[in-house]
């Protein structure tokens, strides 16, 4: 399994290929990208360049669902990804289906590869075998995906040839899924007041102080009630990974033999950055070695047991 | 351009309409009954053909809503296919009355496997594909997003009300590369659909780091009920029904038909519960 980092600026490519970055990956504000957090467009042909000096591999998300263009502008956004294509740019990361289109087929093709962002769900085989039509070569699982749930999506990828990612759930995992969520932004409901960066799930709520549920009447789980409480903040604070996320998902995954393993959060500080991809080596370093020197069943109780102590990092 | 008027019965049963005496009201007052989960694999049941049968027997027409689906619901979803396709072949459904409403690309695959005879609709969770309702705007993002779900036979997509008359920009459609003519819309209300996730609140209790979970786990909470939310930070109430979270839009939001047709809405479909 290999790393993908993510990056917003060029100094950031060398402390991160340091820290363990196999692969980069980043957005510019000139085309449709999920999330915060750009590169500088004018950097982005000298971050290729960079990112090949140091042999790694770079893709760059143009991955909103949301992609409006008039032709004009699609026209100006098709040829910005030729010309990116051209100078080298290893993989366009896509989620809306007509881009995706746009750029497979006979004659349209790119020499880059395609990645389906999770930003366009797959949680099925058939998903996965509808998307692999469009030319995709690497499969960006969404994160509320149980590796039980992927065996078959992963058994496809695999008699394909198609490359399969998951993200690390440490540092990434809202409890909705992406893509088809409208939580973020007051699109359709009213604020009371400013939020922080203007996100609702980044609302600055203490742990503990958001929800005011004071019993569960349910037969036989009044006890569950502080887990309730809990997982109702995490739902509207982005205040932690998903329940199908944790560390043996993450063994399972590995074992499974998913091939690349992400971090994605592009507006982290670059300290902050490089930190996260060392915590996702050691992580890595520590499922490979136990894997390697013991019996699955032993390896994944030692990975979990490990995991469990982690102390979240400072972050 | 006639406004079809269809009811989305949600979690509710026939059974459990008749036995609230609303029964006879719904057959009187809509032409289309929208059957089936629209966000949850774990409510797919293939005794909704059953129903489905019933109703195109007092002449109704037919939408069966499917979810989003992992390899279970994917399982049970072509269960309810090749029931279906059964219901056709000896004459209980008319595929002409029936239509299946899709919100995940493994169901188009699924449809197109199983040679299903009807008509596919995009679902309100594949309304991102195609088009932006953020803001007080309903706009295409360009005709190659139509054109792409059209290749699929999918002419017809859903979406909620936004509790406003939104902008369209179906009129500058050339600039956009599309025609309006070549897609119709329907519209669901007085609920909108903001957020959807996997797992419930009652039904999936949090896993322990040593456990890789087989799947979603479920307490069919969403079938007797529905919480409601005040956030501090939002004015509105949430409510949340299972793995989805709705805004609720009461008031009116269109003063005609013939406006609602400038929207391309032909159809206007009611949900008594988010």
């Amino acid at each position: 399994m290999k790393i993908v980092s993510c990056f917003s600026s060029l100094k950031e490519l060398a402390p991160l290929a340091e820290a363990g970055a196999d692969e980069f990956y980043t957005a510019v504000e000139g085309l449709p990208a999920f999330s915060v957090g750009f590169l500088p467009d004018r950097d982005l042909a000298p971050a290729i360049k960079k990112a090949h000096a140091l042999g790694k591999k770079i893709a760059l998300a143009v991955n909103a669902i949301h992609a409006p263009a008039t032709d004009k502008r699609l026209a100006a956004i098709e040829k910005r990804i030729r010309a990116l294509d051209k100078l080298g740019m290893d993989a366009f990361i896509i989620s809306n289906p007509y881009l995706l289109a746009l750029f497979s087929g006979r004659g349209k093709r790119l020499r880059a590869e395609l990645h389906l962002s999770s930003v366009q769900p797959v949680f099925n085989s058939l998903g996965a075998a509808f998307f692999t039509r469009f030319g995709v070569s690497r499969l960006i699982l969404p994160n509320q995906l149980s590796p039980h749930e992927a065996r078959k999506i992963l058994a496809l990828c695999g008699a394909k040839g198609i490359e399969t990612e998951i993200f690390d759930y440490r540092f990434f995992g809202c409890a909705y899924i992406n893509g088809r969520c409208h939580m973020h932004k007051p699109d359709h409901y009213t604020l009371k007041s400013a939020i922080l960066e203007g996100n609702l799930c980044r609302i600055n709520a203490k742990p503990g102080g958001l929800v005011k549920l004071g019993t569960l009447d349910l037969p036989g789980r009044a006890k569950e009630l502080p887990a309730l409480v809990n997982r109702l903040e995490n739902r509207f604070t982005c205040g932690g990974s998903p329940r199908l996320s944790n560390a043996a998902a993450f063994f399972d995954f590995f074992i499974s033999g998913a091939h690349y393993l992400k971090y994605g959060t592009r507006h982290d500080r670059p300290e902050v950055k490089v930190k996260k991809v060392g915590e996702l080596r050691a992580m890595l370093s520590l499922a490979e070695k136990l894997s390697g020197s013991m019996p699955k069943a032993e390896a994944r109780r030692a990975f979990v047991k490990e995991l469990s102590r982690w102390n979240g990092g400072g972050f | 351009m006639a406004l079809e008027k269809g009811l989305r019965l949600g979690t509710m049963t026939l059974e459990a309409l008749k036995s609230s005496g609303g029964l006879d009201a719904a057959l009187k007052g809509f032409e289309r009954f929208y059957l089936g989960p629209e966000f949850c694999e774990n409510l797919i049941d293939a005794s909704v053909c059953g129903e489905a049968a019933w109703l195109q027997g007092r002449g109704k027409k037919i939408c069966l809503l499917t979810p989003l689906i992992s390899e279970k619901g994917a399982g049970l979803l072509d269960k309810v296919f090749k029931k279906l396709l059964k219901s056709v072949e000896s004459g209980k459904i008319d595929p002409a009355g029936l239509e299946v409403t899709v919100n995940d690309f493994g169901a188009i695959e699924l449809a197109k496997r199983n040679r299903l005879p009807f008509r596919l609709n995009a679902g309100r969770l594949l309304r991102d594909n195609v088009f932006d309702d953020t803001g007080r705007a309903v706009t295409v993002h360009n005709g190659l997003a139509l054109k792409f779900f059209r290749e699929l036979g999918i002419t017809r997509f859903e979406l909620s009300t936004l509790g406003i008359r939104p902008d369209v920009n179906f009129a500058k459609g050339a600039a956009f590369g599309f025609d309006r003519r070549d897609f119709s819309l329907t519209l669901y209300y007085p609920y909108l659909n903001l957020t959807t996730t996997r797992t419930c609140l009652v039904g999936m209790r949090d896993v322990p780091p040593e456990e890789s979970v087989r799947g979603v786990d479920c307490a069919r909470e969403c079938v007797i009920s529905s919480f409601e939310l005040a956030h501090p930070s939002i004015k509105e109430k949430l409510l949340i029904r299972g793995n989805t979270v709705f805004l609720k839009f009461p008031d009116k939001f269109y003063a005609s038909e013939k406006g609602l047709a400038r929207m391309n809405v032909d159809r206007l479909v009611y949900a008594p519960f988010p």
